[in-house]
Protein backbone atom coordinates (compact mmCIF):
# COMPACT_ATOMS: atom_id res chain seq x y z
CA UNK A 1 0.00 0.00 0.00
CA UNK A 2 2.84 2.33 0.90
CA UNK A 3 4.45 1.53 -2.43
CA UNK A 4 1.26 2.44 -4.24
CA UNK A 5 1.12 5.83 -2.59
CA UNK A 6 4.77 6.59 -3.23
CA UNK A 7 4.39 5.59 -6.86
CA UNK A 8 1.38 7.83 -7.13
CA UNK A 9 3.33 10.77 -5.75
CA UNK A 10 6.18 10.04 -8.15
CA UNK A 11 3.75 9.93 -11.01
CA UNK A 12 2.26 13.23 -10.00
CA UNK A 13 5.63 14.89 -9.70
CA UNK A 14 7.27 13.27 -12.74
CA UNK A 15 7.73 15.27 -15.92
CA UNK A 16 6.11 13.95 -19.07
CA UNK A 17 5.14 15.16 -22.50
CA UNK A 18 1.66 16.64 -22.81
CA UNK A 19 0.13 13.60 -24.52
CA UNK A 20 1.83 11.16 -22.16
CA UNK A 21 0.61 13.21 -19.22
CA UNK A 22 -2.94 13.15 -20.52
CA UNK A 23 -2.86 9.39 -21.02
CA UNK A 24 -1.17 8.90 -17.65
CA UNK A 25 -3.80 11.01 -15.92
CA UNK A 26 -6.63 9.01 -17.44
CA UNK A 27 -5.22 5.67 -16.39
CA UNK A 28 -4.26 7.08 -13.00
CA UNK A 29 -7.80 8.31 -12.38
CA UNK A 30 -8.97 4.77 -13.15
CA UNK A 31 -6.39 3.24 -10.79
CA UNK A 32 -7.34 5.68 -8.06
CA UNK A 33 -11.01 4.88 -8.52
CA UNK A 34 -10.23 1.18 -8.14
CA UNK A 35 -8.13 1.92 -5.05
CA UNK A 36 -11.02 3.89 -3.58
CA UNK A 37 -13.23 0.82 -3.98
CA UNK A 38 -10.79 -1.53 -2.23
CA UNK A 39 -9.00 0.60 0.35
CA UNK A 40 -12.10 2.56 1.24
CA UNK A 41 -11.46 4.26 4.54
CA UNK A 42 -7.72 4.72 3.93
CA UNK A 43 -8.34 6.95 0.93
CA UNK A 44 -10.64 9.13 3.04
CA UNK A 45 -7.73 10.24 5.22
CA UNK A 46 -5.33 13.08 4.45
CA UNK A 47 -2.24 11.88 2.51
CA UNK A 48 0.11 12.58 5.46
CA UNK A 49 -1.97 10.62 7.92
CA UNK A 50 -2.51 7.82 5.43
CA UNK A 51 1.22 7.42 4.93
CA UNK A 52 1.83 7.45 8.68
CA UNK A 53 -0.75 4.71 9.22
CA UNK A 54 0.59 2.56 6.39
CA UNK A 55 4.19 2.86 7.57
CA UNK A 56 3.48 2.23 11.24
CA UNK A 57 0.74 -0.37 11.05
CA UNK A 58 1.45 -2.52 7.97
CA UNK A 59 -0.69 -5.64 8.08
CA UNK A 60 -2.43 -4.54 11.29
CA UNK A 61 -4.38 -2.00 9.23
CA UNK A 62 -6.92 -4.72 8.63
CA UNK A 63 -7.62 -5.00 12.37
CA UNK A 64 -8.57 -1.36 12.99
CA UNK A 65 -12.12 -0.80 14.14
CA UNK A 66 -11.95 2.91 14.87
CA UNK A 67 -9.64 5.82 14.12
CA UNK A 68 -10.17 8.90 16.25
CA UNK A 69 -8.80 12.31 15.33
CA UNK A 70 -9.26 15.06 17.92
CA UNK A 71 -7.78 18.51 17.46
CA UNK A 72 -4.66 19.11 19.58
CA UNK A 73 -4.78 15.58 21.00
CA UNK A 74 -3.12 12.32 20.01
CA UNK A 75 -4.38 10.07 17.25
CA UNK A 76 -6.12 7.02 18.73
CA UNK A 77 -6.60 3.72 16.93
CA UNK A 78 -8.93 1.12 18.38
CA UNK A 79 -8.42 -2.58 17.72
CA UNK A 80 -11.07 -4.50 19.63
CA UNK A 81 -10.74 -3.35 23.22
CA UNK A 82 -7.14 -2.10 22.76
CA UNK A 83 -6.31 1.54 22.10
CA UNK A 84 -3.08 2.45 20.36
CA UNK A 85 -1.43 5.53 18.90
CA UNK A 86 1.52 6.26 16.61
CA UNK A 87 4.64 7.49 18.43
CA UNK A 88 7.42 9.82 17.23
CA UNK A 89 9.35 6.86 15.76
CA UNK A 90 6.34 6.01 13.59
CA UNK A 91 5.51 2.85 15.53
CA UNK A 92 2.30 1.69 17.11
CA UNK A 93 2.36 2.43 20.82
CA UNK A 94 0.00 2.08 23.76
CA UNK A 95 1.35 5.25 25.41
CA UNK A 96 -1.43 7.47 24.16
CA UNK A 97 -0.05 10.69 25.66
CA UNK A 98 3.13 10.40 23.59
CA UNK A 99 1.22 9.87 20.37
CA UNK A 100 1.06 11.86 17.16
CA UNK A 101 -0.85 15.10 17.82
CA UNK A 102 -3.56 16.01 15.33
CA UNK A 103 -3.33 19.60 14.09
CA UNK A 104 -6.13 21.88 12.92
CA UNK A 105 -4.66 21.88 9.41
CA UNK A 106 -4.73 18.06 9.41
CA UNK A 107 -8.43 18.05 10.29
CA UNK A 108 -9.16 20.65 7.61
CA UNK A 109 -7.42 18.54 4.96
CA UNK A 110 -9.41 15.53 6.11
CA UNK A 111 -12.62 17.49 5.78
CA UNK A 112 -11.62 18.64 2.30
CA UNK A 113 -11.05 15.03 1.25
CA UNK A 114 -14.13 13.66 2.95
CA UNK A 115 -16.40 16.27 1.38
CA UNK A 116 -14.54 16.11 -1.95
CA UNK A 117 -14.32 19.87 -1.66
CA UNK A 118 -18.11 20.05 -1.92
CA UNK A 119 -19.69 20.97 1.40
CA UNK A 120 -23.03 21.70 -0.32
CA UNK A 121 -23.30 18.03 -1.34
CA UNK A 122 -23.38 16.80 2.25
CA UNK A 123 -25.78 19.23 3.93
CA UNK A 124 -27.98 16.47 5.35
CA UNK A 125 -24.94 14.52 6.52
CA UNK A 126 -23.62 17.61 8.29
CA UNK A 127 -26.96 18.02 10.02
CA UNK A 128 -26.77 14.43 11.21
CA UNK A 129 -23.08 14.57 12.18
CA UNK A 130 -21.73 11.73 10.06
CA UNK A 131 -21.12 10.75 6.49
CA UNK A 132 -20.45 7.50 4.68
CA UNK A 133 -17.29 6.94 2.67
CA UNK A 134 -16.44 4.45 -0.09
CA UNK A 135 -16.51 0.96 1.35
CA UNK A 136 -19.56 1.66 3.49
CA UNK A 137 -17.58 2.98 6.46
CA UNK A 138 -18.99 5.77 8.57
CA UNK A 139 -17.17 8.91 9.64
CA UNK A 140 -18.70 10.80 12.54
CA UNK A 141 -17.63 14.32 13.40
CA UNK A 142 -18.11 16.97 16.06
CA UNK A 143 -17.70 20.73 16.03
CA UNK A 144 -19.74 23.83 16.68
CA UNK A 145 -23.41 23.55 15.84
CA UNK A 146 -25.08 26.24 13.72
CA UNK A 147 -28.71 26.50 14.74
CA UNK A 148 -31.73 27.63 12.77
CA UNK A 149 -34.87 28.07 14.88
CA UNK A 150 -33.46 25.70 17.47
CA UNK A 151 -32.65 22.96 14.96
CA UNK A 152 -29.07 22.09 13.94
CA UNK A 153 -28.57 23.46 10.43
CA UNK A 154 -24.96 22.42 10.08
CA UNK A 155 -21.74 21.90 12.02
CA UNK A 156 -18.77 24.21 11.60
CA UNK A 157 -15.30 24.42 13.17
CA UNK A 158 -14.97 20.64 13.03
CA UNK A 159 -12.86 19.52 15.99
CA UNK A 160 -12.91 15.76 15.79
CA UNK A 161 -13.49 12.78 13.50
CA UNK A 162 -14.28 9.18 14.25
CA UNK A 163 -13.70 6.74 11.40
CA UNK A 164 -15.72 3.60 12.06
CA UNK A 165 -14.53 0.78 9.88
CA UNK A 166 -17.20 -1.69 8.95
CA UNK A 167 -16.48 -5.23 7.87
CA UNK A 168 -18.26 -8.04 6.21
CA UNK A 169 -18.41 -11.27 8.16
CA UNK A 170 -19.93 -13.86 5.81
CA UNK A 171 -21.77 -16.54 7.72
CA UNK A 172 -22.19 -14.54 10.94
CA UNK A 173 -25.96 -14.98 10.66
CA UNK A 174 -25.75 -18.80 10.43
CA UNK A 175 -26.55 -19.19 14.12
CA UNK A 176 -29.60 -16.91 14.00
CA UNK A 177 -31.20 -17.85 10.69
CA UNK A 178 -32.70 -21.20 11.85
CA UNK A 179 -34.78 -19.18 14.37
CA UNK A 180 -35.76 -16.56 11.79
CA UNK A 181 -36.78 -18.80 8.87
CA UNK A 182 -39.36 -21.58 9.07
CA UNK A 183 -41.05 -23.35 6.15
CA UNK A 184 -40.05 -20.71 3.57
CA UNK A 185 -41.41 -18.01 5.87
CA UNK A 186 -39.19 -15.24 7.25
CA UNK A 187 -40.33 -14.04 10.67
CA UNK A 188 -40.54 -10.35 11.57
CA UNK A 189 -37.28 -9.93 13.44
CA UNK A 190 -35.90 -7.24 15.73
CA UNK A 191 -32.20 -7.20 16.59
CA UNK A 192 -31.39 -5.44 19.86
CA UNK A 193 -27.78 -4.51 20.42
CA UNK A 194 -25.55 -1.94 22.12
CA UNK A 195 -23.27 0.06 19.75
CA UNK A 196 -20.30 -1.79 18.24
CA UNK A 197 -21.70 -5.24 18.82
CA UNK A 198 -22.14 -6.05 15.15
CA UNK A 199 -25.85 -5.52 14.55
CA UNK A 200 -25.32 -3.97 11.11
CA UNK A 201 -22.94 -6.78 10.13
CA UNK A 202 -25.44 -9.39 11.33
CA UNK A 203 -28.34 -7.74 9.50
CA UNK A 204 -26.26 -7.48 6.31
CA UNK A 205 -25.44 -11.18 6.38
CA UNK A 206 -29.06 -12.08 7.12
CA UNK A 207 -30.18 -9.99 4.13
CA UNK A 208 -27.52 -11.55 1.91
CA UNK A 209 -28.42 -15.13 2.84
CA UNK A 210 -32.18 -14.58 2.67
CA UNK A 211 -31.76 -12.97 -0.74
CA UNK A 212 -29.39 -15.61 -2.14
CA UNK A 213 -31.21 -18.57 -0.61
CA UNK A 214 -29.89 -21.06 1.94
CA UNK A 215 -29.33 -24.48 0.51
CA UNK A 216 -28.86 -26.36 3.79
CA UNK A 217 -32.17 -25.02 5.10
CA UNK A 218 -33.95 -25.64 1.81
CA UNK A 219 -34.78 -21.94 1.57
CA UNK A 220 -35.01 -20.69 -1.99
CA UNK A 221 -34.23 -17.01 -1.59
CA UNK A 222 -36.70 -14.13 -1.91
CA UNK A 223 -36.73 -10.49 -3.02
CA UNK A 224 -35.42 -8.25 -0.29
CA UNK A 225 -35.89 -4.48 -0.11
CA UNK A 226 -33.17 -2.69 1.81
CA UNK A 227 -33.62 0.87 3.06
CA UNK A 228 -30.09 2.03 3.73
CA UNK A 229 -30.50 5.48 5.24
CA UNK A 230 -26.90 5.79 6.41
CA UNK A 231 -25.36 3.89 3.44
CA UNK A 232 -23.85 1.44 5.93
CA UNK A 233 -25.65 -1.79 5.08
CA UNK A 234 -24.87 -1.95 1.38
CA UNK A 235 -22.18 0.74 1.39
CA UNK A 236 -23.33 2.10 -1.96
CA UNK A 237 -20.65 4.15 -3.70
CA UNK A 238 -21.45 5.66 -7.09
CA UNK A 239 -24.43 3.35 -7.36
CA UNK A 240 -22.59 0.11 -6.63
CA UNK A 241 -22.97 -1.85 -3.37
CA UNK A 242 -19.57 -2.41 -1.77
CA UNK A 243 -20.76 -5.34 0.34
CA UNK A 244 -22.41 -8.59 -0.65
CA UNK A 245 -26.08 -8.03 -0.14
CA UNK A 246 -27.53 -10.86 -2.22
CA UNK A 247 -28.84 -11.54 -5.70
CA UNK A 248 -32.38 -10.42 -5.08
CA UNK A 249 -31.79 -7.31 -3.00
CA UNK A 250 -32.96 -3.85 -4.07
CA UNK A 251 -31.39 -0.97 -2.19
CA UNK A 252 -32.89 2.43 -1.55
CA UNK A 253 -29.81 4.36 -0.56
CA UNK A 254 -29.68 7.45 1.69
CA UNK A 255 -33.47 7.61 1.99
CA UNK A 256 -35.31 8.21 5.26
CA UNK A 257 -36.43 4.84 6.58
CA UNK A 258 -40.09 5.77 6.95
CA UNK A 259 -40.55 7.00 3.37
CA UNK A 260 -38.13 4.44 1.95
CA UNK A 261 -39.92 1.38 3.34
CA UNK A 262 -43.25 2.45 1.92
CA UNK A 263 -41.67 3.34 -1.44
CA UNK A 264 -39.94 -0.03 -1.68
CA UNK A 265 -43.07 -1.98 -0.84
CA UNK A 266 -45.03 -0.11 -3.52
CA UNK A 267 -42.38 -0.17 -6.21
CA UNK A 268 -40.28 -3.32 -5.89
CA UNK A 269 -42.68 -5.90 -4.37
CA UNK A 270 -40.22 -7.32 -1.83
CA UNK A 271 -41.05 -10.30 0.40
CA UNK A 272 -38.71 -8.99 3.09
CA UNK A 273 -37.92 -5.39 3.99
CA UNK A 274 -34.81 -4.65 6.03
CA UNK A 275 -33.63 -1.45 7.64
CA UNK A 276 -31.09 -0.47 10.25
CA UNK A 277 -31.40 1.38 13.56
CA UNK A 278 -34.99 2.44 13.94
CA UNK A 279 -35.29 5.05 16.66
CA UNK A 280 -37.51 7.97 15.65
CA UNK A 281 -41.29 7.84 16.16
CA UNK A 282 -41.88 8.05 12.38
CA UNK A 283 -39.63 4.99 11.87
CA UNK A 284 -41.82 3.04 14.27
CA UNK A 285 -44.95 4.18 12.40
CA UNK A 286 -43.39 3.08 9.09
CA UNK A 287 -42.46 -0.32 10.53
CA UNK A 288 -46.05 -0.64 11.75
CA UNK A 289 -47.36 0.17 8.29
CA UNK A 290 -44.92 -2.27 6.64
CA UNK A 291 -45.95 -4.99 9.06
CA UNK A 292 -49.57 -4.58 7.88
CA UNK A 293 -48.71 -5.09 4.22
CA UNK A 294 -47.70 -8.71 4.57
CA UNK A 295 -43.98 -8.31 4.00
CA UNK A 296 -41.54 -9.57 6.60
CA UNK A 297 -39.58 -6.88 8.41
CA UNK A 298 -35.99 -7.21 9.65
CA UNK A 299 -34.71 -4.31 11.69
CA UNK A 300 -32.29 -3.33 14.44
CA UNK A 301 -32.43 -1.08 17.45
CA UNK A 302 -29.95 0.32 19.96
CA UNK A 303 -30.29 -1.17 23.43
CA UNK A 304 -28.71 -3.57 25.91
CA UNK A 305 -31.74 -5.64 26.83
CA UNK A 306 -35.50 -5.91 26.53
CA UNK A 307 -36.14 -4.02 29.76
CA UNK A 308 -34.28 -0.99 28.48
CA UNK A 309 -36.31 -0.94 25.25
CA UNK A 310 -39.54 -1.14 27.24
CA UNK A 311 -38.61 2.11 29.00
CA UNK A 312 -38.56 4.06 25.72
CA UNK A 313 -42.22 5.06 25.11
CA UNK A 314 -42.63 4.61 21.37
CA UNK A 315 -40.43 1.52 21.23
CA UNK A 316 -42.49 0.01 24.05
CA UNK A 317 -45.48 0.55 21.77
CA UNK A 318 -43.72 -1.46 19.07
CA UNK A 319 -43.14 -4.37 21.46
CA UNK A 320 -46.66 -4.17 22.85
CA UNK A 321 -48.10 -4.61 19.35
CA UNK A 322 -46.38 -7.99 19.42
CA UNK A 323 -45.78 -7.92 15.71
CA UNK A 324 -42.16 -8.95 15.98
CA UNK A 325 -42.00 -12.73 16.02
CA UNK A 326 -38.31 -13.00 16.87
CA UNK A 327 -36.13 -10.76 19.01
CA UNK A 328 -32.37 -11.26 18.81
CA UNK A 329 -30.13 -9.84 21.53
CA UNK A 330 -26.47 -9.16 20.76
CA UNK A 331 -23.49 -8.39 22.98
CA UNK A 332 -19.70 -8.23 22.85
CA UNK A 333 -19.15 -10.88 25.50
CA UNK A 334 -17.21 -13.24 23.19
CA UNK A 335 -16.24 -10.53 20.71
CA UNK A 336 -18.52 -8.47 18.43
CA UNK A 337 -21.61 -10.29 17.23
CA UNK A 338 -22.07 -12.60 20.24
CA UNK A 339 -25.65 -13.85 20.15
CA UNK A 340 -26.77 -13.45 23.74
CA UNK A 341 -30.35 -14.64 23.30
CA UNK A 342 -33.20 -15.19 20.85
CA UNK A 343 -36.73 -14.54 22.14
CA UNK A 344 -40.14 -15.39 20.76
CA UNK A 345 -41.53 -11.89 20.21
CA UNK A 346 -45.09 -12.77 21.18
CA UNK A 347 -44.54 -14.74 24.37
CA UNK A 348 -41.11 -13.25 25.18
CA UNK A 349 -39.96 -16.78 25.90
CA UNK A 350 -36.28 -17.38 25.48
CA UNK A 351 -35.57 -19.73 22.54
CA UNK A 352 -31.76 -19.66 22.79
CA UNK B 1 1.85 34.26 -51.57
CA UNK B 2 2.48 37.38 -49.50
CA UNK B 3 -1.15 38.43 -49.93
CA UNK B 4 -2.35 34.96 -48.91
CA UNK B 5 -0.01 34.88 -45.88
CA UNK B 6 -1.03 38.29 -44.60
CA UNK B 7 -4.69 37.59 -45.40
CA UNK B 8 -4.52 34.31 -43.44
CA UNK B 9 -2.95 36.09 -40.46
CA UNK B 10 -5.71 38.70 -40.57
CA UNK B 11 -8.37 35.98 -40.65
CA UNK B 12 -6.71 34.21 -37.69
CA UNK B 13 -6.75 37.41 -35.62
CA UNK B 14 -10.42 37.95 -36.55
CA UNK B 15 -11.15 34.35 -35.46
CA UNK B 16 -9.63 35.05 -32.02
CA UNK B 17 -12.30 37.71 -31.39
CA UNK B 18 -15.00 35.31 -32.52
CA UNK B 19 -13.66 32.49 -30.35
CA UNK B 20 -13.43 34.65 -27.25
CA UNK B 21 -17.11 35.60 -27.47
CA UNK B 22 -18.06 31.96 -28.15
CA UNK B 23 -16.01 30.76 -25.17
CA UNK B 24 -17.68 33.20 -22.80
CA UNK B 25 -21.09 32.05 -24.01
CA UNK B 26 -20.20 28.37 -23.61
CA UNK B 27 -18.79 29.02 -20.14
CA UNK B 28 -22.14 30.48 -19.11
CA UNK B 29 -23.84 27.32 -20.43
CA UNK B 30 -21.34 25.28 -18.42
CA UNK B 31 -22.17 27.20 -15.26
CA UNK B 32 -25.89 26.64 -15.90
CA UNK B 33 -25.21 22.88 -16.14
CA UNK B 34 -23.16 23.04 -12.94
CA UNK B 35 -26.05 24.85 -11.28
CA UNK B 36 -28.35 21.97 -12.26
CA UNK B 37 -25.90 19.39 -10.87
CA UNK B 38 -25.68 21.27 -7.57
CA UNK B 39 -29.33 22.26 -7.24
CA UNK B 40 -31.02 18.98 -8.15
CA UNK B 41 -28.48 16.23 -7.61
CA UNK B 42 -26.08 17.72 -5.02
CA UNK B 43 -23.33 16.06 -7.04
CA UNK B 44 -19.86 16.49 -5.49
CA UNK B 45 -17.58 18.74 -7.52
CA UNK B 46 -15.21 16.18 -9.10
CA UNK B 47 -18.13 14.32 -10.68
CA UNK B 48 -20.18 17.47 -11.34
CA UNK B 49 -17.31 19.23 -13.16
CA UNK B 50 -16.54 16.09 -15.15
CA UNK B 51 -20.17 15.72 -16.24
CA UNK B 52 -20.42 19.39 -17.19
CA UNK B 53 -17.17 19.13 -19.19
CA UNK B 54 -18.45 16.08 -21.05
CA UNK B 55 -21.60 17.93 -22.12
CA UNK B 56 -19.76 20.95 -23.50
CA UNK B 57 -18.03 21.08 -26.83
CA UNK B 58 -14.97 22.93 -28.09
CA UNK B 59 -12.11 24.21 -25.98
CA UNK B 60 -14.27 25.64 -23.18
CA UNK B 61 -14.72 22.19 -21.66
CA UNK B 62 -11.07 22.01 -20.54
CA UNK B 63 -11.62 24.31 -17.58
CA UNK B 64 -14.13 21.83 -16.14
CA UNK B 65 -12.44 18.56 -17.10
CA UNK B 66 -8.96 19.70 -16.01
CA UNK B 67 -10.25 20.88 -12.61
CA UNK B 68 -12.15 17.58 -12.17
CA UNK B 69 -9.05 15.51 -13.09
CA UNK B 70 -6.87 17.41 -10.65
CA UNK B 71 -9.37 17.01 -7.84
CA UNK B 72 -9.46 13.27 -8.42
CA UNK B 73 -5.71 12.90 -8.82
CA UNK B 74 -4.44 15.05 -6.01
CA UNK B 75 -6.54 14.12 -3.03
CA UNK B 76 -6.59 16.98 -0.57
CA UNK B 77 -5.94 19.58 -3.26
CA UNK B 78 -8.00 22.71 -2.57
CA UNK B 79 -10.88 23.25 -4.99
CA UNK B 80 -9.68 26.75 -5.88
CA UNK B 81 -6.23 25.34 -6.82
CA UNK B 82 -7.83 22.77 -9.12
CA UNK B 83 -10.09 25.43 -10.65
CA UNK B 84 -7.10 27.75 -11.16
CA UNK B 85 -5.32 24.96 -13.03
CA UNK B 86 -8.46 24.65 -15.18
CA UNK B 87 -8.36 28.39 -15.92
CA UNK B 88 -4.69 28.12 -16.88
CA UNK B 89 -5.43 25.28 -19.31
CA UNK B 90 -8.34 27.24 -20.78
CA UNK B 91 -6.29 30.41 -21.23
CA UNK B 92 -3.63 28.37 -23.03
CA UNK B 93 -6.24 27.07 -25.46
CA UNK B 94 -8.32 30.23 -25.95
CA UNK B 95 -7.46 33.89 -25.59
CA UNK B 96 -9.48 35.48 -22.80
CA UNK B 97 -8.79 38.83 -21.18
CA UNK B 98 -7.29 39.31 -17.70
CA UNK B 99 -10.64 40.66 -16.52
CA UNK B 100 -12.44 37.51 -17.62
CA UNK B 101 -9.78 35.35 -16.00
CA UNK B 102 -10.28 37.21 -12.74
CA UNK B 103 -14.06 36.64 -12.91
CA UNK B 104 -13.40 32.90 -13.20
CA UNK B 105 -10.73 32.94 -10.47
CA UNK B 106 -13.04 34.78 -8.06
CA UNK B 107 -15.78 32.26 -8.78
CA UNK B 108 -13.32 29.44 -7.98
CA UNK B 109 -12.52 30.94 -4.57
CA UNK B 110 -16.11 30.35 -3.44
CA UNK B 111 -16.59 27.03 -5.20
CA UNK B 112 -17.59 24.12 -2.98
CA UNK B 113 -16.94 25.69 0.40
CA UNK B 114 -20.43 26.72 1.44
CA UNK B 115 -24.05 25.61 1.52
CA UNK B 116 -26.07 24.96 -1.62
CA UNK B 117 -27.86 28.30 -1.48
CA UNK B 118 -24.56 30.22 -1.44
CA UNK B 119 -23.15 28.09 -4.24
CA UNK B 120 -26.13 28.92 -6.43
CA UNK B 121 -25.71 32.63 -5.67
CA UNK B 122 -22.01 32.38 -6.56
CA UNK B 123 -22.88 30.72 -9.87
CA UNK B 124 -25.55 33.33 -10.67
CA UNK B 125 -23.07 36.13 -9.99
CA UNK B 126 -20.37 34.57 -12.18
CA UNK B 127 -22.90 33.98 -14.96
CA UNK B 128 -24.02 37.60 -14.80
CA UNK B 129 -20.42 38.85 -14.95
CA UNK B 130 -19.60 36.52 -17.84
CA UNK B 131 -22.72 37.73 -19.64
CA UNK B 132 -21.50 41.33 -19.35
CA UNK B 133 -18.04 40.23 -20.52
CA UNK B 134 -19.62 38.39 -23.45
CA UNK B 135 -21.45 41.57 -24.47
CA UNK B 136 -18.25 43.57 -24.48
CA UNK B 137 -16.44 40.74 -26.30
CA UNK B 138 -19.23 40.74 -28.90
CA UNK B 139 -18.86 44.51 -29.33
CA UNK B 140 -15.09 44.12 -29.76
CA UNK B 141 -15.72 41.32 -32.23
CA UNK B 142 -18.09 43.48 -34.30
CA UNK B 143 -15.59 46.30 -34.24
CA UNK B 144 -12.44 44.35 -35.00
CA UNK B 145 -13.41 41.14 -36.78
CA UNK B 146 -14.21 42.69 -40.18
CA UNK B 147 -11.33 45.12 -39.88
CA UNK B 148 -8.80 42.29 -39.41
CA UNK B 149 -10.42 40.19 -42.11
CA UNK B 150 -9.78 42.98 -44.67
CA UNK B 151 -6.64 44.42 -43.13
CA UNK B 152 -4.61 41.25 -43.62
CA UNK B 153 -5.29 41.19 -47.34
CA UNK B 154 -4.84 44.98 -47.68
CA UNK B 155 -1.52 44.86 -45.83
CA UNK B 156 -0.34 42.00 -48.07
CA UNK B 157 -1.39 43.93 -51.18
CA UNK B 158 0.51 47.05 -49.98
CA UNK B 159 3.67 45.00 -49.42
CA UNK B 160 3.36 43.45 -52.88
CA UNK B 161 2.84 46.90 -54.46
CA UNK B 162 5.87 48.28 -52.62
CA UNK B 163 7.97 45.31 -53.73
CA UNK B 164 6.85 45.79 -57.34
Amino acid sequence: MVRLIINKDKLLKGSKSASQEKLGQKSEVKVLKERKMTLGWLSALSPGLRQKLCESSGSRLAEFEEIRLRIGRPLILRLGQTELTIDNDNRLSSELKKGYIISKAELERNLEILSQGSLYAWEDEFKNGYLTIPGGHRVGFVGRGVLDKGVIRTIRDISGFNYRISREVPGCADEVLPYVIENQHVFHTLIISPPQCGKTTLLRDMVCQISDGIEKMGFGGVNVGLVDERSELAGIYEGQPQFHIGLRTDVLDACPKAQGMIMLIRSMSPRVVATDEIGKPEDVEAVYEALQTGVSVLTTIHGSNLEEIKKRPFLRKLLNWQFFERIVLLSRRDGPGTIEAVYDGKTLERMK
Amino acid sequence: MIICGCGYTGLKIAAVYQKRADTLRILQNGLSLLETEIRYASTPLPQALQRVGEKLNRESRVIFTRAADIMQLREGCAVSEAWDAGIKTLSEAVWISAEETSILALFGKGLGNSAKEDQLKNIALAKEQLHMAEKSAAAAREKNKRMWQYMGFCFGTVIVLLLV
